[in-house]
Formats: structure tokens, C-alpha cells, sequence
């Protein structure tokens, strides 16, 4: 029987430098018949693998484009210390991929608001990508994103592209400015762009990933505004060390953010993540 | 359960029956260690010890390893060479009780379900279960309020039933009955069963703990705000227990607990290791941490909340990982907490 615990190798094609501390990876199988086959929906996550390290769980952060998987790493652990060493042509162990993605078939025809915090923009690019292929098959788009500082954000050369996607408004924000720093965004955290958000509850759906406390925070702001626990789907973290629903340490109350998450409606989780 | 599919062999004969089983076997079964029994390869029949209450560590250790090695890996090519490490030698455990044959039962319900795992299942089909019915409930075992015990329905090869200077031998599956090929036993009579039920209302009598399952799963799933939590992990305790420890006793002499850690290690050389899995504890710290030294549960509050809720099948591996009864919890814990006693203060008894 199949092992998938057993990590295949896949080679590092490319690296671009987000910040100071990460990188986007683009990747690929090896093997070339899997590589083929690899299908994913955004907000699924790959288990990267440095052997003598150790494993992590990572999520897919863009469309693959003839099957390359990229993948947002900021270097906080061991293994994603590790990772920040390699270079283009090293290989590393890849399985994957798991969980459960963005709703994107019940999002079609509705209004999307994206609310991101930090690292947590990972996620949902490769939603924003898609919208921005598939744009006549969304209503507006609108992304709010937060970060510590300007120097914290990622994906910053992608902004300009996505100011241009028709019907989508862009709001960016950040806790402080180091000294130095040029910035003509937003001060505060991603809630405090709130009152000039133009999307309304109607027919809309909110995908929200960063921080929980942060996750936590803006679940309630929406619900204050209207928008129904089912209209709100939150991206979990935990460390997975199985991807697939064995190791027991992603549980939350009934459920493994491995299997049934990373991507939950808040309606499902509500009771584990509030009171906790 | 038909007589004709039944057998009987005297005590004092039943070296013959282990010799017979260990021509195919590497055969696995209680020994006594100290004041305590233990599962141990069994050579010979001194070595057994049939007359055990209950073993210290529960025989998901030969299933699900306190420490497994998953693979192997060599770092000396850009391509690293994964090696899976298998295990597939033929063995068979004799002399569990129903209590554990349930816990595997789970555990396989678990491990074989969506995404298998190749390690438990090559482990559990190279396994012969002989199970034995109790002798004598612990002191601690509360395996009859749970029904998985003390007597077994289900889940065995073969099953042995002490009834006086007998073993009863009945047979659940093709394999029990091709173990038994070629090796002479008496047939087993009416009179036989009927001391094995006499046996079973007697043993039923003895039970010191009991916990009343009815809707106990909802009670408690609908109680993640109840006092009881505060007390068992912080301050107060609960019918004359102190607040936990967090030290994972409970979780390593689980027989459903299932919860790994994964790891690397290196040899010597740095480019040869072994990723490693280990048996893991919601009861420590380390189990919920996240990146940048965040903790889902980082009070013992929220610790044995979960694990009592795990146990109570309302956690994320529901009934699977759900309590059998056999009460090694509560016999190790080394402040005297009772899941029995916790489930009475839910239930507001």
C-alpha cells in the first residue's frame, strides 16, 4: 500500500525574497508523472521535508503554472530556518497536497473580501490570482491587508497588479513604521479599515487568514456588521506533524485543521476559538 | 457462539497448546514483573502469566510503538534515497483482555480508516489475537459500564475463558481455526458454557467502579465551560484528587490515545538517519505549540480538558480514541485523578 508519510523529492526551481526574513519557493516534483498530476485548491497545504531536520506543514501560495508549486516560507522554526539556506537547484522532501482549501465554487458569483495578516497573505493569493484570471465569474473584490510594519509585508511587487484587477479595492495597513521607513498606507490594525470597507454582507463571502487573535477579532467585527457565520471562513494554523489527521496535535475541539481545515467556516469552530 | 466451534484444554496441559503456537509465532503475552504484569515474548510456559489483573503498558505497543522508525534516508546523493522500514514478521498475542481487544479495535478503526497507516496495518495483520477473558476486574476497571468487558464478543482469533481447571477455547476466525489444525483438543461441552456464563454473572458482581454513559458524550461536549475543568487543572481538585500534574501519564498507558511526534535524527556521520515517530501527550506543554512560541493550550486547564474530552469521545478522533474502562488512568496518576469521578461531576451527580 501506498506510504504517505513518505516524502517524495522535489527540486527548488526558483526563490524571490519577500522581506528580510522571507522567501517564496517555487517548486517541483521530481518525478515527472507527479508532477503532472498534481492538482490543488488554494489554502491547501504541502509537508516539506529537510532530512535531519525535520518536517513542516506549509501552505501553497500561488497557482502553479505547468505544476509548480510555490510555497511562502518565513524563516521561524527549525526546519524553515533550514529552508532559508537553500538555493536554486537543491532538493528537499515534498508530500502534500492536504486539507481542505478556500470555498472558491460557493464563492462564485458573490463578493469577495480577503483579510489578511502578516504571513497570512499566503494563503490567499492564490484566491486573488484566480479571481484575476476568472474576473467575470466574481463580484467586487476587496483585499485588506495588515502587517507589524512595511518592512513585515510580502508579495509587495504583486501590489501594483492587483490595484489594476477591475472592480477590487486594496487597503493596506500596518501596527508601526520603524524609523526610516517610507509608508502612505494605512496605521492601525486591519480592523481599523473596517469603516471604509465598501463590502457589504449581501451575497458576499469573507475568507479572513493570520494571527488568530487577529482572526478572532475581525470574525466579530464582521458578525457586529452583518456578515453570518457562514459567510466567514477562517485559515487555521497549528504544527501538523502528520498532514493527515493521525498525530492528533491539530485538533480544535471536534475537528483536525489538517483534514477538515486549514479552511473552516466560523461557524464550525466558533466555540474552540472564542472562549480559548 | 456453537459448541462445535469450541474447545477445552486443561490447565496443566496447556504448554502443549503454547508449543503449537510458537512453531509459527514469535508469540507475545503477560509476564510478571515485580507486583506488576507486563506483555513480553514468551518462550516458555513459566514465562506466562495468565492469571493477571492488568498490564502496565497496554499492548497498542506492539500496534502503534512508543517509538517507530518510519524511515530511513541517505543524504549522500542530491536525490536522497528514502528508505521505508518495514516490519513483517509474524506474531501473535496471547492472552489479552477485552478491554484491549476493543482499544484495537478502535485503534484500527483509526489507523485503516481515510489514509491508512501502512506501519499499524503491517503490524496488525501479521498479529494472531488470542484473547482471554478476565479473571477478575482491577480495582480500577470500569470496562463493564463502557461494554468492553469483561467478557469478549468480538474482535478475537481465538478466545480463552478460565473455567476452573479448564481453558474454553473458541475460535472468531479462519485463522483461529487453521491455528488450531493439527493439535489435539477436547471437544467443548454444554457444561463448559454454562460455567463460563455462571462465570461472567459472578464476575459482573465485583465491579468497584462504574461510569454512566448515557448521553455522556453530550453532556460533555456541552460542558467545555463547566467548573470541573478549573478544579482538575488548576486548584481544587476533584473528589479528593489534586489538579494535574500535566506529566502524560494517562496518555502513554492509554490503549486509545494515538498522538505521535515525528522526528529526524543523524547518525554520526550527518549523512545517514531515520525519521522517527514517538507516542506524544496533549498533557505537555509542548504538544499545541505553534511557530514563534505560540500555545493553543497553554494551561493544564485546557490540557486535561482535552484530554478528558478525547476520552469522552468529543474530541477530533471521536469515538475511536474514546475510553474502554480499563482504568490504567487512574491507577497511574500520580495525584489521583478519576475520569470516573470527573464524569459524575458533569452529569451533576
Amino acid at each position: 500500500m501506498s506510504n504517505d508519510l513518505k516524502p517524495h523529492m522535489a527540486i527548488v526551481k526558483d526563490i524571490t525574497i519577500e522581506n528580510s526574513n522571507t522567501k517564496t519557493y517555487v517548486l517541483e516534483f521530481a518525478d515527472k508523472q507527479q508532477h503532472k498530476n498534481f492538482t490543488w485548491d488554494p489554502g491547501q497545504f504541502m509537508m516539506l521535508s529537510l532530512f535531519g531536520v525535520g518536517e513542516a506543514a506549509l501552505s501553497i501560495s500561488n497557482i502553479p503554472e505547468d505544476g509548480l508549486i510555490s510555497t511562502t516560507i518565513r524563516a521561524v522554526g527549525n526546519v524553515t530556518k533550514k529552508i532559508k539556506e537553500l538555493k536554486k537547484g537543491d532538493t528537499l522532501g515534498m508530500r502534500g497536497p492536504y486539507g481542505t482549501g478556500w470555498p472558491i465554487k460557493e464563492a462564485k458569483g458573490k463578493n469577495i473580501l480577503l483579510i489578511a495578516g502578516g504571513m497570512g497573505l499566503a494563503p490567499l493569493r492564490g484566491v486573488i490570482n484566480h479571481i484575476a484570471i476568472k474576473r467575470n465569474n466574481f463580484g467586487h473584490l476587496e483585499i485588506i491587508y495588515g502587517a507589524r510594519t512595511p518592512n513585515d509585508m510580502i508579495f509587495t511587487n504583486q501590489f501594483r497588479d492587483w490595484y489594476q484587477i477591475e472592480k477590487s479595492r486594496l487597503d493596506l495597513t500596518v501596527d508601526g513604521i520603524p524609523p526610516g521607513t517610507p509608508w502612505e498606507g494605512k496605521i492601525g490594525l486591519v480592523t481599523s479599515c473596517f469603516p471604509a470597507m465598501k463590502t457589504r454582507p449581501q451575497n458576499s463571502v469573507a475568507l479572513v487568514c493570520g494571527p488568530e487573535v487577529m482572526m478572532r477579532f475581525v470574525a466579530k467585527c464582521l458578525e457586529t456588521i452583518g456578515f453570518k457565520e457562514n459567510q466567514i471562513f477562517l485559515s487555521l494554523e497549528r504544527r501538523m506533524k502528520c498532514g493527515i489527521g493521525k498525530c492528533g496535535h491539530c485538533q480544535l475541539g471536534p475537528k483536525y485543521v489538517c483534514k477538515d481545515g486549514p479552511v473552516f467556516p466560523y461557524r464550525d469552530i466558533k466555540p474552540y476559538i472564542n472562549p480559548l | 457462539m456453537g459448541n462445535e466451534k469450541a474447545f477445552t484444554i486443561e490447565k496443566n496441559d496447556f504448554g502443549r497448546l503454547l508449543e503449537h503456537l510458537l512453531k509459527k509465532y514469535r508469540v507475545f503475552g503477560p509476564t510478571q514483573r515485580g507486583l506488576d504484569a507486563t506483555f513480553n515474548e514468551i518462550k516458555t510456559n513459566d514465562q506466562l502469566f495468565l492469571d493477571y489483573v492488568s498490564t502496565v503498558l497496554p499492548p497498542k505497543k506492539f500496534f502503534h510503538p512508543p517509538r517507530l522508525e518510519l524511515f530511513s534516508f541517505d543524504l549522500h546523493q542530491k536525490h536522497v534515497k528514502i528508505e521505508e522500514i518495514k516490519q513483517d514478521e509474524k506474531t501473535l498475542l496471547l492472552g489479552i483482555h477485552p478491554c484491549d481487544v476493543h482499544a484495537l479495535l478502535r485503534l484500527d478503526d483509526f489507523f485503516l480508516g481515510e489514509f491508512q497507516d501502512p506501519y499499524y496495518q503491517n503490524r496488525r495483520k501479521n498479529t494472531v489475537l488470542v484473547a482471554l477473558n478476565c479473571i477478575e476486574p482491577s480495582d480500577y476497571a470500569f470496562c463493564n459500564s463502557m461494554g468492553t468487558g469483561p467478557f469478549l464478543e468480538e474482535g478475537y482469533d481465538l478466545l480463552l475463558t478460565d473455567i476452573g481447571t479448564k481453558y474454553l477455547i473458541e475460535i472468531g476466525s479462519d485463522t483461529g481455526q487453521n491455528i488450531l489444525k493439527g493439535i489435539q483438543l477436547e471437544n467443548a461441552t454444554t457444561a463448559d458454557f454454562t460455567e463460563k456464563n455462571h462465570r461472567f454473572k459472578l464476575l459482573e458482581k465485583r465491579f468497584k467502579r462504574f461510569i454512566n454513559t448515557s448521553w455522556l458524550s453530550k453532556i460533555a461536549q456541552e460542558n467545555i465551560d463547566h467548573e470541573v475543568w478549573e478544579r482538575l487543572g488548576e486548584q481544587g481538585g476533584v473528589s479528593g484528587s489534586l489538579p494535574c500534574l500535566s506529566c502524560g501519564q494517562c496518555s502513554l498507558v492509554c490503549p486509545t490515545c494515538y498522538c505521535y511526534d515525528v522526528y529526524d535524527t543523524l547518525d554520526l556521520s550527518l549523512k545517514k538517519g531515520k525519521r522517527i515517530r514517538e507516542l506524544d501527550s496533549c498533557q505537555l506543554l509542548e504538544y499545541g505549540e505553534v511557530a514563534q512560541g505560540g500555545n493553543f493550550r497553554p494551561n493544564r486547564k485546557d490540557r486535561i480538558r482535552h484530554w478528558m474530552l478525547c476520552k469522552l469521545g468529543v474530541a477530533a478522533g471521536g469515538q475511536q480514541s474514546s475510553c474502554v474502562g480499563c482504568g490504567r488512568c487512574i491507577r497511574t496518576c500520580p495525584v489521583g485523578i478519576d475520569i470516573t469521578e470527573v464524569a459524575k461531576v458533569l452529569r451533576g451527580e
